[in-house]
């Protein structure tokens, strides 16, 4: 059986990794001879297959085509529905992942612990959604860990680095900051911060808004009108996009799917820094962020990494050079680096300290003693960074004469507006009648090192206690039932 | 005004389900008078700055400080559970930028 695995399952590629005996990572190959899997289901309308990977991105149908389902782990509501069945993003996962464990274990042997790798910024939806497409696909969940974490733990090892890591992971759909320290072995994280829709697939977005103008100048016609067109015109300004990494200018020449005739398409890098300008400004914010929930200054930080593939894109790397006064330096291979860090990490987890991605709380009615002002709040208990796993407890007082319940609800988010957190769940206790209002009520949360959180309330006076871990509810969000069920169902599968 | 400053009575919870319902309603329970209310004034064109709550009289770092304050907030609101909130979190990251651009200049 294949000892300390580790995956990173990527909005546009996924990878494995191991360790082999002498204790260095190594990414196993899929069956078509590829170091890393495009993360692309297709569902195909003659043969029950789904086909996974190259042959699923290259050819298919895009109707019947899933692209970056992980942009959706944390939506409650996303399904797809597809010849009459409907599929969460958790299972469109576990297809990947499946296909990930087939392959693999023909050349490392059987794969059952794993250690998945996810966006700092993923919220605890999202990470359930993870474990659970492991599960459906066969694999334990022995931890996950956030790929800037993963990342680091590569380039520590492999750099032999000390000091404090600004770790700049831009990949395919998100943005993640983290910042770490390192000490002769050990590794500790002080934050990470994340932004959502902050990738490589935003840049393409873009450059196909520019090729749709020039074609649209040059013809006066659209670009395309169907899905399957727009995808073909997606890939071409996803090459665009790379060569320009390379070139000052690149061209091509495209047409529609409607006869209107050939156009030229002309791009300079200058013209996609403009593009993609605002973008990038919104990466700095990032950093900043990350910097002041660290409360660092920039002078304090010894080595910027870059990680992801977007982090090849020159601009991205003057745009830090710029505003840290240093030059990154790259993560070895951009596109790997996780998955190898993550199967580093698997064996070396100890040495790792980690936080919390975001605070914990309940809305409470907030009482100002000074002024005598009340008002709905949300009450963090757990802050953001406290290092995992841990538990916080806080009292609070029922507000009401004769409360026959208790509602406590699970808030995710620093912000004390509630507006601004998610309510991720809510804990009921029921409690004796004719009490008077301020008896106590202690709300414990404890945090995983999966960054799973639970939750428990007691009841001072009556002494009665409720526990319980988050759980969602939404059209995408599978039950345990429905887990077990579509895991079986999963497994039978033709996946290749 | 926090509950951690004042430990011995840190705070009432409210009773059952009022919170969120008063919330959802957009009742005005929290300062609501700081934060922008962005999805009305973005269909209005309101400008950049408008949206961000920047007042002509504010200096360079109370900007900065503003806008730090409003990235959190809307970074963190575009990956919410909620999907309105998303979307209002994506217009009020453009309006940012926008505003950052104006005041500290293009990167």
């Amino acid at each position: 059986m294949a000892q300390h695995v580790g995956i990173d399952l990527g909005t546009t590629l996924s990878g494995l990794a191991y360790l082999k005996g002498d204790g260095t990572p190594e990414i196993v190959p899929n069956s078509d001879g590829e170091r890393l899997t495009p993360s692309v289901v297709y569902f195909d309308a003659h043969e029950d297959v789904k086909l996974v990977g190259s042959a699923a991105r290259d050819g298919g149908d895009p109707e019947r085509t899933i692209f970056q389902i992980k942009r959706y782990m944390d939506d409650p509501d996303h399904v797809l529905e597809i010849d009459g069945k409907k599929w969460t993003p958790a299972e469109i996962s576990a297809l990947i992942l499946s296909k990930l464990k087939r392959d693999c274990e023909k050349i490392i042997g059987e794969i059952r612990d794993v250690v998945i790798t996810v966006p700092a910024n993923f919220n605890e939806l999202a990470r359930k959604s993870t474990i659970a497409a492991a599960e459906m696909a066969g694999m334990k969940v022995k931890r996950l860990v956030n790929e800037p974490t993963a990342a680091a733990v590569y380039y520590a090892q492999t750099q032999n680095v000390q000091g404090r890591v600004l770790v700049f992971d831009m990949g395919g759909g998100t943005l993640d900051v983290t910042i770490l320290e390192v000490k002769g072995g050990s590794i500790r994280i002080l934050t990470s911060e994340g932004a959502r829709h902050l990738g490589g697939g935003n840049l393409d977005d873009l450059l196909v808004t520019a090729f749709e103008e020039q074609y649209r100048a040059q013809t006066g016609q659209g670009l395309y009108t169907d899905e399957r067109h727009r995808r073909r015109i997606l890939q071409s300004a996803e090459d665009a996009k790379k060569m320009l990494s390379k070139l000052q200018r690149v061209n091509d020449t495209v047409a529609n799917d409607q006869n209107s005739g050939l156009a030229r398409i002309d791009l300079t890098r200058e013209g996609f820094e403009g593009l993609i300008r605002k973008m990038l400004t919104r990466t700095v914010l990032l950093v900043e962020q990350a910097l002041d929930s660290a409360g660092l200054k920039v002078s304090e930080v010894d080595h910027v990494v870059l990680v992801g593939g977007s982090t090849r894109i020159p601009k991205v790397k003057k745009v830090l050079e710029k505003f840290f006064g240093k030059t990154p330096k790259s993560c070895g291979n951009v596109d790997e680096c996780v998955a190898l860090g993550a199967a580093l990490f698997a064996k070396s987890s100890a040495k790792i300290q980690e936080v919390c991605n975001a605070s914990y709380g309940t809305l409470a009615m907030i009482y100002n003693a000074a002024t005598g002002e009340e008002k709905v709040a949300n009450s963090v208990v757990i802050p953001k960074n406290t290092v995992i796993p841990c538990s916080r407890s806080q009292v609070y007082q029922t507000s009401e004469d004769n409360e026959k319940v208790i509602e406590v609800d699970i808030t995710q988010g620093e912000d004390e507006d509630p507006r601004f957190v998610d309510v991720i769940g809510r804990l009921t206790l029921e409690v004796p009648p004719n009490r008077p209002k301020g008896c106590e009520v202690e709300v414990t949360f404890s945090y995983d090192e999966n960054q799973r959180v639970q939750a428990r309330v007691l009841d001072k006076a009556s002494g009665r206690v409720k526990e319980v871990a988050v759980t969602y509810r939404g059209a995408g969000v599978l039950s345990e039932e429905e887990l077990q069920r579509r895991s079986q169902h999963l497994r039978a599968m033709r996946i290749e | 005004m926090s509950s951690k400053s004042v430990p011995e009575k840190p705070a009432r919870r409210i009773s059952e389900g009022s919170v969120l319902e008063k919330v959802a309603k957009g009742e005005k329970m929290v300062d609501a008078g700081k934060s922008p209310k962005v999805v009305a004034k973005a269909e209005k064109k309101v400008s950049a700055e408008v949206l961000c709550g920047i007042q002509p009289k504010m200096g360079k770092a109370e900007v900065g400080a503003r806008l730090k304050l409003l990235y959190r907030r809307y970074n963190r609101g575009a990956s919410s559970l909620d999907a309105k909130m998303r979307a209002e979190s994506e217009t009020m990251l453009d309006a940012i930028v926008e505003v950052r651009e104006k005041f500290f200049g293009e990167i």
